[in-house]
């Protein structure tokens, strides 16, 4: 094996600020997925649910040691601030040093384990390779039974890729950009089947080791909280349409078990990118989330909230009710009897409360009181529904008066038109009633960016 | 109808002790209360009667509601009577009438439009809350003798919530969670059963000075979480949102 210049001159504090620095951009950080008990031999156990230890002053939460192995790279991908023409700090962790930073941080309940990304040092091979022994390191030397989310180096031996993911409880491949041709442009080195590639071997992987677990109760688990990917919002000049269109074939051709958007920040000032004289686009990678949500737990499908002619989402309304709006027709729905499935699709009621207004209904007729105990937002809600055949208010079904009711309804967002000022945790209406399955999805998708 | 009120202490065996008198005096349950301590604010036309705790009464409770209302309710209850909220006992005693006129008792969390069953759900719910904020931002500090020290200030009596969690994640490890709130500790010995014990109970001595390795540890850290703040994105506000002040107060990176 090739040798690498460990800097002995540099302290761990310094690597530790520059490969948190150098990892900070990647915005998958939830420890979700996967509920396993320690075995009372080692250290750590996982939560279905994740964990956010602490917040960071950006106001994301911070659940696991994300850092880079090393910031050194071969590539140079014209949005990344560790590619090869820049000139910047460069230093490697050697596993034993990732190892002290996660065992020190983890028993002192600051993070709920590892995520482990990295340049590429040398070739993907070598890389990848130093990534697995740092991981078999911290599972047989440590034993260490808490959450690792680890990156497929794209272009890595589908060997070491494998035997990393019977150590790592998350993998993930990052797309970056939703078409080949933007991939192309901005990360020459990069091509998309080389991204693919260990996409589909990982969801194989997943699979397969599915049935052997079925087989034999002890099998080794692969991958066992899914795989997750990254696209970045707003560096090349695809529409939501395109993105969200991505997204669906990745949940649905690819299985994966999250995408992530992550809004653009122009650290390089590549002639490039775009400039973004107005900050990164928050709004817009809110929007996003708000229309994911939709995808997995809502029944959408990208085609029903947008198309060709309309392939952006609008700024004032988040996804679902501009949907309503556009479908009038369908409402108002009566609350005692539609299905779950339609009680989903109506501005107001998210899942938790539909999941509610089902089990309640069973004792008797529900009334607009009833409702709001259950987490309904009514002033959302009412333009929608019936209760026993009623309206709440005497309102008309009509697009314009009910838009403008909405929209006096000042939408919470997790930021001000100038970025900064958050107003009250809320994205789906129920969102800030009740605990989701994921907390640490959820304060994410609350802050517009998951 | 004269209203009586049964008047239990401020545990789950006083007030499962209270429900027990309350079924055994085989009156009608509107007029029948559970009150919690005190016999404070005495309302007219009512009486009190003082309710001293029996954990055979207790148990025979319990038995009755993991049974008919099922575990998941069982839990709930459990939640809501470690909130501080002093009408937690008149709405769990209501909640377990609801539950035990219906058909399927089990179903008994369902029913929200049920003014008792709300508050239930509503006290589980923000304990539950607390302890899933504290599982993430409870922090220990190692002391020189290797035990790990967390202490906390909680809203609601959740030590014990708390302690399954990191007795299943430290299982090898000496620590020791204190509500200084209540002056209770958690203690967990390596590879042994965690139990609680009162402030009165545990030599001080234990608590001394931290280990040599801790400063450090705590600076890594501080500096981890400087680094990994997107400064494009800086929203102080959203922080203090979802990390709200009372639980800074007790983490070493806001120190
Ligand atoms: S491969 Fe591209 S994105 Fe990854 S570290 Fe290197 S330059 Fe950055």
């Amino acid at each position: 094996m090739m040798h690498y210049k460990v800097m002995e001159d540099m302290s761990i504090m310094e690597k530790l600020g520059i490969l948190t620095d150098a990892a900070k951009y990647d915005v998958a950080c939830t420890s979700s997925g996967v509920d396993r008990r320690g075995d009372g031999k080692g250290i750590g156990n996982t939560a279905a649910g994740g964990i956010c230890h602490s917040f960071s002053a950006d106001g994301r939460c911070i659940s696991l040691l994300k850092i880079l192995f090393t910031n050194e790279c071969i590539y140079d991908c014209k949005y990344c601030i560790n590619r090869r023409s820049n000139d910047v700090v460069r230093t490697s962790f050697t596993p034993d040093e990732v190892c002290e930073l996660t065992m020190s941080f983890y028993k002192r309940n600051y993070i709920e384990g590892l995520f482990l990304s990295s340049g590429i040092l040398y070739n993907p091979d070598f890389t990848m390779e130093l990534i697995y022994q740092t991981l078999y390191k911290l599972r047989r030397e440590h034993r260490f039974q808490g959450y690792i989310h680890v990156k497929a180096i794209p272009g890595a031996d589908p060997l070491l890729i494998q035997k990393a993911g019977f150590l790592a409880d998350r993998m993930s491949v990052n797309l970056e950009l939703p078409t080949a041709e933007g991939l192309s442009r901005l990360a020459p080195n990069k091509h998309r089947k080389n991204i693919l590639a260990p996409m589909r071997q990982i969801q194989n992987g997943i699979k397969s080791n599915k049935n052997e677990i079925v087989l034999y109760k002890n099998a080794p688990r692969f991958v066992s909280a899914g795989q997750s990917t990254q696209l970045i919002v707003g560096a090349t000049p695809e529409n939501d349409y395109q993105l969200m269109t991505v997204a669906e074939n990745l949940y649905e051709k690819f299985e994966l078990k999250r995408v992530f958007y992550s809004a653009f920040v122009n650290v390089n000032e590549d002639k490039e990118l775009p400039a973004l004289p107005g900050g990164p686009p928050l709004l817009r990678e809110h929007r996003l989330y708000q229309a994911d949500w939709l995808l997995r737990f809502y029944g959408f499908k990208a085609g029903e909230l947008l198309s060709e002619e309309k392939p952006n989402f609008n700024i004032l309304l988040d996804p679902k009710a501009d949907w309503a709006l556009r479908h009038l027709e369908l409402f108002p729905v009566e609350v005692n009897r539609a299905d779950y499935q339609v009680l989903l699709r109506i501005p107001g009621i998210g899942v938790k409360s539909a999941q509610r207004i089902v089990t309640a209904r069973r004792n008797g007729f529900l009334g607009f009181d009833d409702l709001k105990k259950l987490g309904v937002v009514l002033k959302r809600a009412l333009y929608f529904i019936t209760c026993n055949g009623k309206m709440m208010y005497n309102t008309k079904i009509e697009e314009d008066y009910i838009t403008r009711n909405l929209l006096s309804v000042k939408e919470k967002l997790p930021f001000d038109k100038d970025g900064i000022t958050y107003k009250q945790l809320s994205l789906f209406d129920d969102m800030s009633f009740s605990m989701q399955p994921d907390v640490t999805d959820t304060h994410k998708a609350v802050l517009g960016q998951l | 109808m004269e209203e009586k009120y049964l008047v239990c202490e401020d545990s789950l065996e006083g007030i499962f002790t209270g429900i027990y008198e309350a079924y055994s005096l085989k009156e009608d349950h509107n007029h029948l209360h559970i009150q919690i301590g005190e016999e404070e604010n005495l309302r007219l036309f009512a009486s009190y009667t003082g309710i001293i705790p029996d954990s055979g009464k207790a148990v025979k409770v319990s038995r009755t509601i993991n049974k008919e209302l099922g575990e998941e309710t069982y839990m709930c209850i459990c939640r809501a009577l470690a909130s501080e909220d002093r009408d937690k006992g008149e709405a769990v005693y209501k909640t377990v009438v609801c539950g035990l006129h219906m058909k399927n008792g089990r179903q008994v969390m369902g029913n929200l439009a049920n003014p008792y069953v709300h508050k239930v759900f509503e006290l589980s719910r923000s304990t539950n809350n607390e302890v899933l904020h504290l599982k993430g931002f409870l922090r220990f500090q190692e002391l020189e003798s290797g035990i790990l020290f967390a202490k906390i200030g909680p809203k609601n009596n959740i030590v014990t919530f708390l302690a399954p969690h990191f007795a299943d994640r430290l299982p090898l490890l000496n620590f020791i969670i204190y509500d200084e709130i209540r002056g209770l500790f958690v203690v967990h010995p390596a590879s042994k059963q965690w139990y609680l014990v009162t402030n009165t109970d545990l030599d001080p001595n234990i608590i001394q000075n931290y280990s040599e390795e801790e400063t450090k540890y705590q600076e890594l850290f501080k500096y981890f979480c400087h680094k990994i703040a997107i400064k494009e994105r800086k929203n102080l506000k959203l922080q203090r949102n979802m990390l709200p002040l009372r639980f800074q107060e007790y983490m070493v990176e806001f120190w």
